[in-house]
């Protein structure tokens, strides 16, 4: 019991409440119950952990796991029972009739648990699967209980008839201070984690083992990262992560581990912009002997190849302006696609006082002043990108290069291959003069493709004159 | 509070037989019937006509969900089953619509429940109609006397009369109850008041129109019942124990000890009690199936039951209790959740409280009526989350309920962030995921048909995750109140939320 408890902090209005309608093996257990709460709250582990000390007998489904019915069902029948291995089971007939017979062969009243994980997916499949299950034990003479957990409330589960209504119980996300004392449970691990991958002398280890330094880094950590994500997983991701990096100093003997302030001050651009990665899982942690090598990249050209590539690639999905560069576009094909991407986002009847040097004078009316004045929600490039034919394309590519070029056929299969690219979504049309496409990148990306070749796309968007 | 000074082990026990009993009677018991005595009247008329007499009946049973039409079924059929050989004399065949999907089930079902499979064996049979009359002359042939009747009962009875596909199984059923072939009684129990439109012309005209409506707040004759009163009366008839449970052992006690004066003054205080304590016992029939053994509530003590009855009078009494229970009854009047909000409060009991706590009713009412979960949720997004939401929400009030997609809500963001220097700034990747987290919480919608102004040109299906409208599926006032009890909740978001215009 205390196990359990230490086993899920914060959660002990949850386990009481899960232990109280579970009562004992021989009492009967509810209808149903929903279970519902965010992502990572803790709802399957209280639910695994209550059963198996009640020591109930229980099934345990994934719902995703269930892409037809036919898998749900004769997954619940062979959790159930232990020599029904080869069980064939196809409508919830049959399942009925499978736990009767379960009961018939049942002499006492043995309670039973069927726990439905990511319940949501079930709506997908049939809406009778789960009018039926929530009212299971009517059907068969077992004291079962259906429990959903799910990460929607019950609201979302709309039934056009009405339904048995299950008892209701919610997980509330954990706040800060749940937070912190979480991921302070695991500080060891944390500590582990750094020492397996260094080795330094004991003076050091027994500093970084300090519950105070640990609680210290925790502290900044969460006071930035807990503004835009309260889930514990990816927390204890990014906590990982960082505490190596916060340990560094120390660990090289440049800021003494209790001076404070010096650790924030290092600590806290680092935070910034590994706040960038949050939920990406780029693996930013170098091992101490790539680290190593990448700082002696310019002096020795003998690198091992293939590792050196894999750093790369991780540092140009840190951002949008070293990924716009890692595609190593040709120059003509850069200005095709800051083409497309102003053919996309430009109205096409503004194109003329866009991109012709003699677009003849612009009477200012009031009512142009007064269109002037845009509706925020209204702006194109809020609205997303417009379709536009290969024609408008060229005409716009010719505007904004300087120089002549021939139509060659190398320019349009640089279309193609910006197509390929998925840069610019093109229909299927084989037909050039039919043929439509659609810009499909942002506005970071362009810029930092437009600056490599000194073009400024802000000077050519409608939205911004 | 207890009376009687039983060591900690016993009263752990009379506590756990005392929590097992009513819970028991909560969950378990589908028999006792109360009120509706014309109701039950009539359909027990139907019943025993037709398996004592042998005539056809077909009747509708309406009523709101929980109001306890499979109650009133069992209950009748209970009766019955005393008075009459129901093994023999008739069959009783209980299909219900969210399992028997097809017809073909559904006749697979009812041949199993006729116990004919062996004479089905192989054959196949051209149409349904066949099937059926086989089935029913199977019935006839095989039994050394006249034919059985049958008693169907149909629950989920809309389920039946499915769109789109004929109603077979109905129109072979309600035939048969006029063509004397078999006596037959067919029910069915619906919640739909309109079940009739949805009926076949040939089914409906072979139907007998017989409808009994289940209405939960419906007076009985010249009885005046509030739906207080009438929660305060399930509230007792539920947590009550049974006095004569503890009778036996009593009994067993006093024959003993003869001659004492005390143990002959509460026998005979026993004999005024037995009149109305049956009311509130589990029939026996509900222990045999739940294969529990009934003798063990034998051990309850008298004087503990005394008490504990006592302690559950008093509780309706108590004005707290009354306005919990009265809000409760403004809320619903379906007694399957006044149930489930017993068992709750019953499945508090422990050694440790071994009576109900006022509060506990209270706040298990308030809990099921109104649960605010979508609040709950609310109050657990990270403050990015909710700040989206916020603007989501402003949008919206500003454009008349237009639905909006994340450059758009990214765009009032970044101008209320950038107004306030305090707030970190945030990458947006990171934002696009916490729009992305909204949606998976389904706190926000995507728009299905794209019939507004701003998407023209473009399928819902094709465009970026940026473009793609959504509307906000979370109520205004949910958001309020949500606001309203958020922890540690920075004072600029608050003071955004509420100066609409930014």
């Amino acid at each position: 019991m205390e196990e359990m408890y230490n086993k899920l902090p914060c959660r002990e209005d949850q386990l009481n409440n899960l232990l109280d309608l579970l009562g004992e093996s021989d009492e009967p257990l509810p209808a149903s119950l929903f279970v519902s709460g965010g992502m990572a709250t803790g709802k399957s582990l209280c639910l695994t952990t209550v059963l198996q000390y009640l020591n109930y007998k229980h099934v345990f489904i994934d719902c995703i796991e269930c892409y037809s019915t036919k898998i749900l069902y004769e997954s619940i029948l062979a959790g159930l029972s232990d020599d029904y291995m080869d069980v064939k089971c196809d409508s919830l007939w049959e399942l009925v009739n499978n736990l009767n017979t379960l009961s018939n062969q049942q002499n006492n009243y043995e309670a039973i648990v069927l726990v439905l994980d990511r319940a949501e997916r079930l709506r997908n499949i049939d809406q009778n699967i789960i009018s039926t299950l929530l009212r299971l034990r009517e059907f068969c003479n077992l004291n079962i209980c259906s429990i959903f957990v799910t990460h929607l409330i019950y609201d979302n589960f709309y039934f056009k008839i009405g339904v048995r209504e299950p008892i209701k119980l919610y997980f509330p996300n954990y706040n800060k201070e749940e937070l912190f004392k979480i991921i302070f449970l695991s500080q060891k691990s944390f500590v582990r984690y750094l020492t397996t991958n260094n080795d330094f002398g004991c003076d050091i280890k027994e500093e970084l083992e300090r519950p105070e330094l640990f609680a210290n880094f925790l502290n900044a950590f969460l006071s930035v990262f807990y503004r835009p994500c309260r889930d514990l997983i990816e927390l204890q991701h990014m906590a990982r992560v960082n505490f190596v990096k916060y340990c560094e100093p120390i660990i090289k003997n440049e800021i003494k581990p209790n001076d404070l302030s010096k650790l924030w001050r290092h600590i806290a651009p680092i935070l910034k912009t590994s706040l960038e990665l949050l939920y990406l899982r780029i693996n930013t942690t170098k091992t101490p002997t790539q680290a190593q090598s990448l700082g002696k990249e310019n002096s020795e050209e003998a690198q091992p190849q293939r590792y050196n590539f894999d750093n790369i690639l991780k540092e140009e999905l840190l951002s949008t302006k070293t990924f716009a560069q890692s595609f190593e576009l040709p120059y003509y094909a850069k200005y095709l696609l800051i083409a497309a991407y102003l053919a996309s986002y430009n109205p096409p009847k503004e194109d003329k006082r866009l991109f012709m040097k003699n677009h003849g004078k612009q009477r200012k009316k009031l009512q142009h002043v007064r269109a002037k004045a845009k509706i925020s929600e209204k702006l194109n490039t809020q609205l997303g990108p417009k379709v536009f034919t290969l024609d408008r394309l060229l005409a716009i590519f010719y505007a904004i290069l300087e120089e002549r070029i021939g139509l060659t056929s190398n320019l349009l299969a640089q279309i193609a291959t910006l197509v390929e690219l998925r840069l610019i979504a093109g229909s299927k049309e084989i037909d050039l003069d039919t043929s439509k496409y659609k810009c499909i990148i942002g506005y970071d990306f362009i810029s930092a493709v437009a600056q490599t070749v000194g073009f400024n796309v802000r000077k050519y968007l409608y939205d911004f004159m | 509070m207890i009376m009687h000074e039983l060591s900690e082990s016993q009263s752990l026990n009379q506590i756990k037989l005392l929590r097992k009993y009513l819970k028991l009677k909560i969950l378990e018991d589908n028999i006792r019937f109360r009120d509706h005595d014309s109701e039950r009247n009539h359909v027990y008329n139907l019943i025993s006509r037709s398996i004592m007499h042998g005539e056809s009946h077909s009747a509708l049973i309406i009523g709101p969900r929980g109001c306890g039409k499979t109650t009133l079924i069992n209950s009748v059929l209970q009766q019955i089953s005393k008075e009459a050989d129901i093994v023999n004399d008739a069959l009783i065949i209980k299909l219900n619509g969210l399992i028997h999907q097809d017809d073909k089930i559904a006749l697979k079902s009812i041949t199993a429940q006729m116990q004919l499979e062996n004479a089905v064996g192989d054959r196949v049979f051209g149409t349904f109609a066949e099937n059926l009359s086989f089935l029913l002359s199977c019935l006839t042939s095989g039994a050394d006397r006249k034919c059985k009747s049958m008693v169907f009962v149909l629950e989920e009875f809309d389920m039946f009369c499915h769109s789109g596909r004929t109603q077979t199984l109905l129109y072979n059923l309600f035939d048969i109850t006029h063509s004397k072939q078999a006596p037959m009684c067919v029910l069915g129990i619906t919640n739909r008041i309109d079940v009739m439109e949805m009926l076949e012309k040939r089914v409906k005209s072979r139907f007998s129109h017989r409808q009994i409506f289940l209405f939960p707040n419906e007076n009985q004759e010249g009885v005046e019942k509030s739906p207080l009163s009438k929660c305060k009366e399930i509230f007792v008839q539920y947590l009550s124990m049974p006095l004569n449970l503890a009778k036996r052992n009593v009994k067993e006690i006093s024959k003993k000890r003869k001659g004492r004066k005390s143990i002959v003054n509460v026998e005979e205080k026993m004999d005024v009690d037995t009149i109305d304590d049956n009311q509130y016992a589990i029939p026996e029939e509900v222990f045999t199936r739940c294969k529990v053994d009934s003798s063990q509530f034998q051990n309850l003590e008298y004087g503990f039951i005394e008490s504990w009855n006592a302690h559950v009078e008093s509780l309706v009494e108590d004005q707290k209790v009354i306005d919990a229970l009265e809000k409760f009854s403004y809320y619903t009047v379906n007694e399957q959740l006044f149930k489930d909000v017993l068992f709750q409060i019953v499945s508090k009991l422990s050694l440790s409280k071994s009576y109900i706590d006022v509060n506990d009713i209270s706040s298990s009412i308030d809990h099921t009526v109104s649960p605010e979960h979508r609040v709950k949720l609310l109050q657990s997004l990270s403050i990015l989350e909710l700040s989206l939401v916020i603007a989501m929400m402003h949008g919206m009030e500003i454009f008349d309920g237009q639905p909006m997609n994340f450059e758009m809500v990214l765009h009032r963001y970044t101008k209320f962030s950038n107004t306030n220097s305090s707030t970190q700034t945030v990458p947006r990747p990171v934002i696009l995921k916490a729009f992305e987290h909204l949606q998976e919480l389904e706190i926000i919608m995507p728009v299905k048909n794209t019939d507004s102004i701003y998407n023209t040109d473009t399928t819902t299906s094709r465009v970026q995750k940026e473009y793609k409208l959504y509307t906000l599926a979370a109520p205004l006032e949910d958001i309020k109140e949500a606001m309203k009890g958020f922890k540690a909740l920075p004072t600029e978001i608050n003071h955004w939320f509420n100066n609409s215009v930014f």
